[in-house]
């Protein structure tokens, strides 16, 4: 059986953190520094003044001019979803969850370790999302239990906050499905686009849907069209267990309004400290995520995946700087994440062999590098690295960064 | 610019300046001021809550050294620094 945890509003909780209680009035997410002018997330009370995510600013405003706007904050949202998922691995789930306040797993291998029998594991899960002192964000999640994913997402919805988990045998999941409209279906990205046109065509029940012979599913729609039909006949692919995440990052906090050149001295400090960071191991970076935290609230995030995974400070830099004209509003700190690691960065040995004096010497610094922080420590070995030349105050003009790790240390590790 | 295990480099030390006519350093720690090079005024931040306002002075020492003072106009403490 597979258990779905369903925590509605997430990215609107995430952003309120302490305030909690506005959720109560009508308050939406703002849109998104440099994106449309739309709303996110919206609170119950909001709903009921007819405005739901994804309306214009304007028309939500005008609906509810009390309407109170929150800036989004996707690295919170990131961070608190985070934890809860590894609250969840805690308790032995293999959690597959692609998009905050959305997470399955299989609850088969986990009722041996709590309790034997499936009641068990939804107590573990429920005081694990509830969190130690029983008001982590996830105690108003909902679960659903059903025999595959998009049925237990739908038994989920069904179910009410802070109450039982609803449950749907493999016997009677049809009979459960058969009634819920095919928008339900939109709940997959790939099948966004399908319940309009089914709508069109007549079919609005997963049970109509269900009674359609395959191989017109797949002459219409092609492979949509059998995954729809596979969702609605209570079938869905395994599900894929997330590999959990080894936070790796570095945060500056710009005390001033830092623009241009200082930002990008900012941004090769950063890279230089990541890269030495003891739990990269000497591995490559695969994938890393620049975000912001705003001075008037809220954070932007932005994930960059390198063509060729690199631990290389001058190409991580080409990478990540023209990100940095992508800030929409001026940055209290910035901050690199590692958000995938990739094979031991190596460097290819050359064909002929072209090493020069300058290349040897550098080789030598290298090894005396890679002794040095041996004996001492990462900060053995540190650089100067002018961060703002030209402030007028002597103590913003330069840092000490680490020393970039040679091709030679890096062969080593 | 801050942040953990960050090493900045020419941050202020405290300093014992005792200053004479007009606010000029006469002595710094034991050693006497021979003559002032220069001295100027930054103020940055104004704009924030913590504003910054320092009265700068390069010195010769009698023993010939260049030093770099200056007195936080904020809490009328004196420091010395790199410059």
């Amino acid at each position: 059986m597979v258990i779905c945890v369903l925590l509605a509003r997430f990215a609107l909780i995430a952003a309120l953190g302490d305030r909690r209680a506005l959720l109560a009035e009508p308050v939406a997410l703002a849109p998104e520094a440099g994106g449309p002018q739309m709303v996110g997330e919206v609170s119950a009370a909001a709903e009921a003044f007819g405005l739901h995510s994804g309306m214009r600013l304007g028309e939500a405003l005008a609906r509810c001019p009390g309407l109170r706007l929150v800036p989004p904050d996707p690295d919170g949202v990131r961070s608190l979803w985070s934890e809860l998922l590894d609250r969840l691995e805690g308790i032995g789930a293999a959690v597959e969850s692609d998009r905050a306040g959305q997470a399955f797993f299989e609850a088969g291998g986990l009722a041996g370790i709590h309790g034997g029998n499936i009641e068990g594991v939804l107590a573990s899960t429920r005081r694990a999302l509830a969190g130690r002192d029983g008001s982590g964000a996830g105690r108003g999640a909902r679960i659903g239990v059903a025999p595959a994913r998009f049925s237990a997402y739908a038994a989920a919805l069904k179910a009410r906050p802070r109450r039982a988990a609803e449950m749907v045998s493999a016997g009677a999941v049809r009979a459960f499905l058969a009634p819920l409209p095919v928008r339900l279906l939109r709940s997959r990205a790939e099948l966004a686009a399908l319940p309009e046109t089914l709508e069109r065509l007549g079919i609005r029940t997963l049970g109509e849907l269900a009674a359609l012979p395959a191989p017109a599913m797949a002459e219409r729609f092609g492979h949509p069209g059998l995954l729809a039909l596979d969702l609605a006949r209570g079938r869905d692919t395994p599900i894929e267990p997330r590999r959990p995440a080894e936070p790796v990052v570095e945060r500056l906090a710009l005390p001033e309004a830092a623009s241009g050149p200082q930002l990008e001295h900012a941004l090769v400090l950063l890279i230089a400290r990541l890269l030495a960071r003891p739990e990269r191991r000497g591995r490559s970076l695969r994938s890393i995520a620049l975000s912001a935290r705003f001075v008037e609230g809220g954070t932007w995030r932005t994930a960059v995946t390198l063509r060729q995974a690199s631990a290389d400070p001058d190409r991580l830099r080409i990478v990540l700087t023209p990100k940095l004209s992508e800030l929409p509003a001026p940055a209290e700190s910035i901050a690199v994440e590692v958000e995938a690691f990739g094979p031991p960065a190596r460097e290819q040995a050359r064909l002929i062999d072209e090493r020069g004096s300058a290349e040897s010497r550098r080789e030598r610094i290298g090894e005396a590098v890679r002794q040095a922080r041996q004996a001492a420590g990462s900060d053995a070995a540190l650089r100067v690295l002018a961060i703002d030349p030209e402030s007028r105050l002597p103590e913003r003009r330069a840092v000490l960064a680490p020393f970039p790790a040679e091709p030679a240390e890096e062969r080593r590790r | 610019m801050t942040g953990e295990g960050l090493h900045r480099l020419g941050t202020p030390r405290r300093a014992t300046v005792h200053a004479g006519r007009g606010g000029v350093p006469t002595t710094v720690g034991r050693t006497r001021v021979e003559a002032v090079n220069e001295d100027w005024v930054v103020e940055d931040r104004w704009w924030t809550g913590k504003p910054l306002r320092r009265r700068y002075f390069e010195l010769v020492m009698v023993d010939g050294r260049n030093v770099v003072v200056f007195l936080d106009l904020e809490s009328g403490r004196w420091f010395t620094q790199r410059a």
